[in-house]
């Protein structure tokens, strides 16, 4: 990423100014966050925020995980699992639902973005009235 | 005949410079740049401190002659309020969850800002800018305890307001407020004035009282109006010192004005976040509307502010970075944000509902372009999911700007549907934010904010539970161990207003026979 353009020539102070990554991995009892986020539904205000074992398969997310947060979206049942596009923040990956998170490079605080195209045109197909959220 | 001793009395002038300049002195044991190191660090170039325009002429024993009037009569109305039980008489008991994000938010704020102007009244160099300084100090602390008295009464009825020092310091959405002057008083007296003298006191400051006070008016709360008008005059002479502390610096040394520039760009985005629990509260949380929040942004932000970057423009100084962006977002975010705490009621400290019908209707005509278009589905469906399934709450914790922590709810300037994403990554280590601007915030001193106290990934941390939990495992139920250790109590404190003991209590105490939640 851009982790090189980051520099901390603006900060500025009277002393020495140790670093403290305040989230790191090692705080959070073997698990790593991982934020997900179910586009264009906006029914759940901000994306999710969710402690996992780095060796949760993809499977186990999409199947346990998912439905338990997303469930009570009228929609999430017409979710076709195999249409569905997934991406590490901006880049497309094609999950593997029998291996790890950590297999498709998710690391700690890494964004899951999944996009259910065959529900999007929700907006316009249903009654008037009716939106998508 | 004795001879008359003709008394030597300083007129107003002399007695102001004895009082405020006349008390400094040159160090000479030590030198004066080790007695004020604070004032340089930051890069900021003065040459000539006797060119500080003392923004307000106010002597210390005029002071406290002419604020003790002011709380005497502020006193009496509070004590008259009480005496009346004054709480009898507002619109309706969902008022009072205005007054609770007041007391939680805003009132901690005060005294954040009285610890910070005491730090620059010692650390300037400049006499002048000292005493404003610690004249505004004692000010903020006055309205640290003037506003916690004036609310107290309403403790004494109503839930949601007996630990708010602690929820200050643990809430997630507190944090939003309570990180913003974190941030602000740990940077130097130049960048603290700039951040919370200017853009806060200066630029926003009348979205922030307008609302609550004309608020507090339209809905009968006499109480927090008299706190409103004793503590407006203050509030006068803390924008005058915004002004001209941004004028000295930008006078003093051309070097000043990209540092100014950049401080103008990062504490006009961070105000701006933090009163989108404003917005919230303009649009959603008074029974009686005092006017739309997009309404108070364009009378008070966009007339006003573009006439004062007009004027600064002579200093190259342009607009603010965001200003585009936040003019854009004033149809947005109190939809968005009440839509978040109405979700997450369940863990805030004060009661959320649905808007009533004729709430509705109003939102619609204050934003019709985006009300119907955008949240009213939303709205909707909560209201038949409650009729049928029960109040919907979302169990699950939201992702946070590492700047600014309001969760990530905004979306992308000019597509709705979609929330706006941005990520740095710094030491090995992703770090997510709302918008451009808090990255660009973060960028700039990235090892500032990876040290923030993120209270989403401070509960995953374990850092909020009581004693007795293993944060490893913390149980079924996570959200109410977290609400123990808060010392919130659900039900009561929080959770849907139609079912609370307030809104019961009220009832009761009125002898209201309306429908729950019906307003006046």
């Amino acid at each position: 990423m851009n982790a090189a353009l980051v520099t901390d020539v603006m900060l500025r102070s009277l002393g020495p100014y140790p670093l403290h990554l305040a989230d790191s991995e090692d705080r959070f009892y073997g698990n790593r966050l991982i934020y997900t986020s179910w586009e264009n539904h906006l029914m759940y205000a901000a994306p999710f925020c969710l402690p996992l074992p780095p060796t949760l398969p993809f499977g186990a997310l999409v199947r346990v995980v998912l439905p338990e947060i997303y469930g009570e979206h009228p929609e999430f049942e017409q979710i076709d699992w195999e249409r569905t596009q997934w991406f590490n923040s901006q880049v497309r990956f094609r999950p593997d639902f029998g291996k790890s998170l950590e297999h498709h490079g998710l690391t700690h605080k890494s964004l899951i973005r999944f996009r259910t195209p065959a529900l999007e045109g929700i907006k316009r197909s249903t009654a008037p009235g009716r939106q998508a959220f | 005949m004795d001879t008359r001793v003709v008394k030597k009395k300083l007129g107003l002038k002399d007695r102001y410079t004895a009082m405020t300049r006349g008390l400094h002195w040159d160090t000479t044991y030590q030198p004066m740049d080790k007695v004020f190191p604070y004032d340089a660090f930051e890069g900021i170039k003065i040459h000539d401190w006797d060119k500080w325009e003392d923004p307000f002429r106010l002597t210390m024993d005029a002071y406290w002659k002419y604020q003790g009037e002011k709380d005497r009569k502020l006193y009496a109305v509070i004590d008259a309020f009480a005496q009346n039980n004054g709480q009898l008489g507002i619109s309706d008991a969902r008022y009072v969850n205005a007054l609770k994000l007041f007391i939680q938010g805003v009132t901690p704020l005060e005294y954040y800002a009285h610890r910070g102007y005491a730090h620059v009244g010692r650390q300037f160099t400049g006499a002048g800018a000292r005493v404003a300084s610690q004249l505004q100090a004692i000010d903020e602390l006055r309205h640290y305890q003037t506003e916690t008295h004036a609310i107290s009464h309403y403790n004494k009825y109503f839930n949601g307001m007996h630990n708010t020092s602690h929820w200050n310091e643990n809430i997630w959405y507190l944090s939003v407020p309570k990180s913003f002057f974190e941030d602000a008083y740990s940077g130097g007296p130049f960048e603290f004035l700039t951040a919370i003298s200017f853009s806060f006191e200066y630029l926003l400051t009348n979205l922030l009282f307008v609302p609550f006070m004309s608020g507090a008016a339209h809905n009968g709360d006499i109480s927090t109006v008299t706190f409103g008008f004793s503590a407006q005059s203050d509030e006068s002479r803390h924008m005058t010192l915004g002004i001209e502390c941004i004028k000295f610096m930008l006078e003093q040394d051309p070097d000043n004005v990209p540092i100014v520039q950049r401080w103008m760009d990062k504490w006009f985005w961070r105000g701006y976040r933090l009163l989108t629990l404003v917005a919230m509260m303009q649009d959603y949380m008074l029974p009686k509307r005092v006017m739309s929040w997009k309404e108070a942004w364009e009378m008070y932000a966009e007339s006003n502010g573009g006439a004062l970057f007009k004027d600064l423009a002579r200093y190259g100084i342009r607009e603010p970075k965001g200003w585009k962006d936040a003019c854009a977002g004033k149809d947005h975010i109190s939809h968005q944000a009440w839509a978040t705490f109405y979700q997450y009621g369940h863990a805030a400290a004060f009661h959320t509902w649905l808007p009533e019908q004729s709430e509705m209707n109003w939102l619609s005509e204050k934003y019709p372009d985006t009300f119907d278009r955008y949240y009213k589905g939303r709205f909707d469906h909560w209201a038949e999911v409650q009729k049928t399934d029960g109040r919907w709450f979302n169990q699950t914790l939201p992702m946070l700007c590492q700047v600014c922590q309001v969760p990530m709810m905004f979306t992308v300037p000019g597509d709705p549907t979609q929330i706006d994403f941005h990520e740095t990554t710094y030491h090995g280590m992703k770090h997510h934010f709302c918008s451009v601007h808090c990255k660009g915030i973060f960028d700039d001193e990235p090892k500032k904010y990876v040290q923030a106290w993120m209270p989403v990934h401070q509960i995953y941390q374990g850092s909020c539970y009581p004693d007795d939990i293993n944060p490893a495992s913390p149980g079924d139920s996570p959200v109410r161990e977290v609400l123990r250790y808060y010392g919130v109590n659900p039900g009561e404190d929080n959770g849907d207003f139609s079912t609370s003991p307030d809104r019961s209590n009220f009832a009761k105490w009125r002898g209201d026979k309306r429908k729950p939640g019906a307003a006046t």
